[in-house]
């Protein structure tokens, strides 16, 4: 539970923070997709259920504060979740080494995708398709996607220390010493 | 008892040679003295022990200045760095005043240029500012600090000094989401300024708009002004919108391609106003 709220906290952040500051005019293309960095780590780190309520609250933010067409960025978020996660439990690119670039590569096809059904769907109302910005936009990602993740690896580190235990809090249902047998 | 008899001869002729001794450096002493305290000259005594000791004494006072010097300097070094803390710190608030003061003055220019815009027109208008943009490739909006609560509703045209710069596309109660004219999906009633002619200015998602559904048989130049038409109530008539920068006629179809520039500079929008309309298609 804190661990979805701290990563929820940590997905708005970082869409306020994407929407405001790299955004030095409307027209700038030198903004890294941070909210994308979450989204894949989520898909590496996390299981399904919590990655997917971590990214309802994150992707909706990043759709009211960007584009005109709502539900584009929960198609994104959740097409590269499960695109990543899929990857990442059937495929060998379960290897840290190829993680970072898979996710740029990732990015470019959930992209492309996402904006040929929305060409189709809503023609006229998107821009046209430039290879050389969209390029630019995953090198920013694979750039800034290992601090990002130090970072998220950091915040987790810190939520297993925290100073309330609180896997101590919870409840434990069933026989414990059983449990703790089948452990053993 | 011969070699002891020996011994105490010598002792007594040492003890007479010591006396002697003395009396002479006494007595040349006294003479010395005399003659010196009596006449008060600088003999050759004084000369030579001058000579001898006063290069000493250069030596050591040039070392000694030397060291003066080392230390006054080391120490002025203190106060130096002091003043140096000092002086940086002035410069620094100098320039942080300075560059308060440009921004004061941007903003100012900025402003005056809104209000001059605003007295030009009886329109009621609100004030508002860029509070966030957005990052995506495809879409062109910015999102403004003012909404429902003061009374912004879907569909008010936004402009700036310089001319029209979108509408609101959706509001919240203090927020709303301004959709910029330069996207694809915004679509303005326009005129030629010079031949009236109406068209419909489409965004491009770049810096120009594309002005659609103008026939071959009208003449338009490069440089004609284009302006709002003021069709359905949206946007008020006559407002800036852009100039031509290009006329294309092509062979096939009824209509000329033609490029326009934006009136406002969308790369250093910040402060902008919201015309307050009656809208009731969205009431």
């Amino acid at each position: 539970m804190v661990t979805v709220v701290a990563y929820t906290l940590l997905g708005l952040l970082l869409a306020v923070l994407q929407t405001t500051v790299p955004m030095f005019n409307p027209m700038w293309i030198g903004a890294p997709d941070l909210y994308y960095v979450l989204v894949a780590y989520l898909a590496y780190r996390m299981d399904i259920l919590r990655g997917l309520i971590i990214l309802f609250p994150v992707s909706w933010t990043m759709d009211v504060l960007s584009g005109v067409v709502l539900g584009t960025y929960p198609a994104i978020c959740f097409i590269a979740f499960v695109l990543l996660k899929f990857t990442s439990v059937k495929m060998p690119v379960r290897e840290s080494l190829y993680q970072v670039p898979f996710i740029g590569v990732s990015y470019l096809v959930v992209s492309k995708f996402v904006y040929l059904i929305l060409s189709f769907m809503e023609p006229g109302v998107l821009a046209p398709w430039s290879w050389p910005t969209v390029l630019l936009r995953v090198l920013l990602l694979v750039v800034l996607a290992f601090p990002l993740f130090r970072l998220f690896e950091m915040v987790n580190r810190r939520l297993q220390g925290s100073l309330i235990p609180f896997k101590m809090l919870r409840v434990q249902g069933g026989n414990r010493y059983r449990q703790e047998m089948e452990k053993k | 008892m011969r070699a002891r008899g020996g011994s105490k001869r010598n002792n007594g002729f040492r003890a007479l040679r010591i006396v002697l001794f003395s009396g002479i450096l006494l007595t040349l002493a006294l003479i010395f003295l005399v003659s010196t305290l009596g006449t008060q000259r600088f003999g050759f005594v004084h000369k030579l022990i001058f000579e001898t000791t006063a290069p000493v004494q250069a030596v050591l006072a040039r070392v000694a200045g030397y060291v003066n010097v080392a230390r006054e300097e080391y120490l002025a070094l203190f106060s130096v760095r002091e003043e140096n803390r000092r002086l940086w710190k002035a410069l620094q608030e100098s320039r942080e005043a300075a560059n308060l003061n440009r921004e004061a003055l941007a903003t100012n220019a900025r402003l005056r240029k809104l209000l001059e815009f605003k007295e030009t027109t009886d329109l009621p208008m609100l004030a508002t500012r860029i509070v966030g943009k957005d990052p995506s490739l495809w879409f062109r909006t910015v999102v403004v600090d003012r909404g429902s609560s003061d009374g912004v509703v879907k569909g008010m045209p936004v402009v700036n000094g310089d001319g029209v710069v979108g509408q609101v596309f959706s509001v919240s109660p203090n927020y709303s989401k301004v959709l910029l004219a330069i996207a694809p999906s915004s679509a303005i009633d326009v005129l030629l300024q010079k031949s009236r002619v109406r068209g419909i200015l489409k965004g491009t998602g770049s810096l120009t708009y594309k002005l659609e559904y103008v026939l071959k048989t009208v003449d338009v130049q490069e440089g004609d002004h284009v302006v709002t038409a003021g069709y359905g109530g949206l946007f008020p008539t006559g407002m800036p919108v852009g100039v031509v920068s290009q006329v294309v006629r092509k062979r096939r179809g009824m209509f000329l391609d033609i490029e326009v520039t934006p009136t406002v500079d969308f790369l250093t929008l910040e402060d902008l106003l919201i015309i307050e309309r009656e809208m009731e298609f969205t009431r």
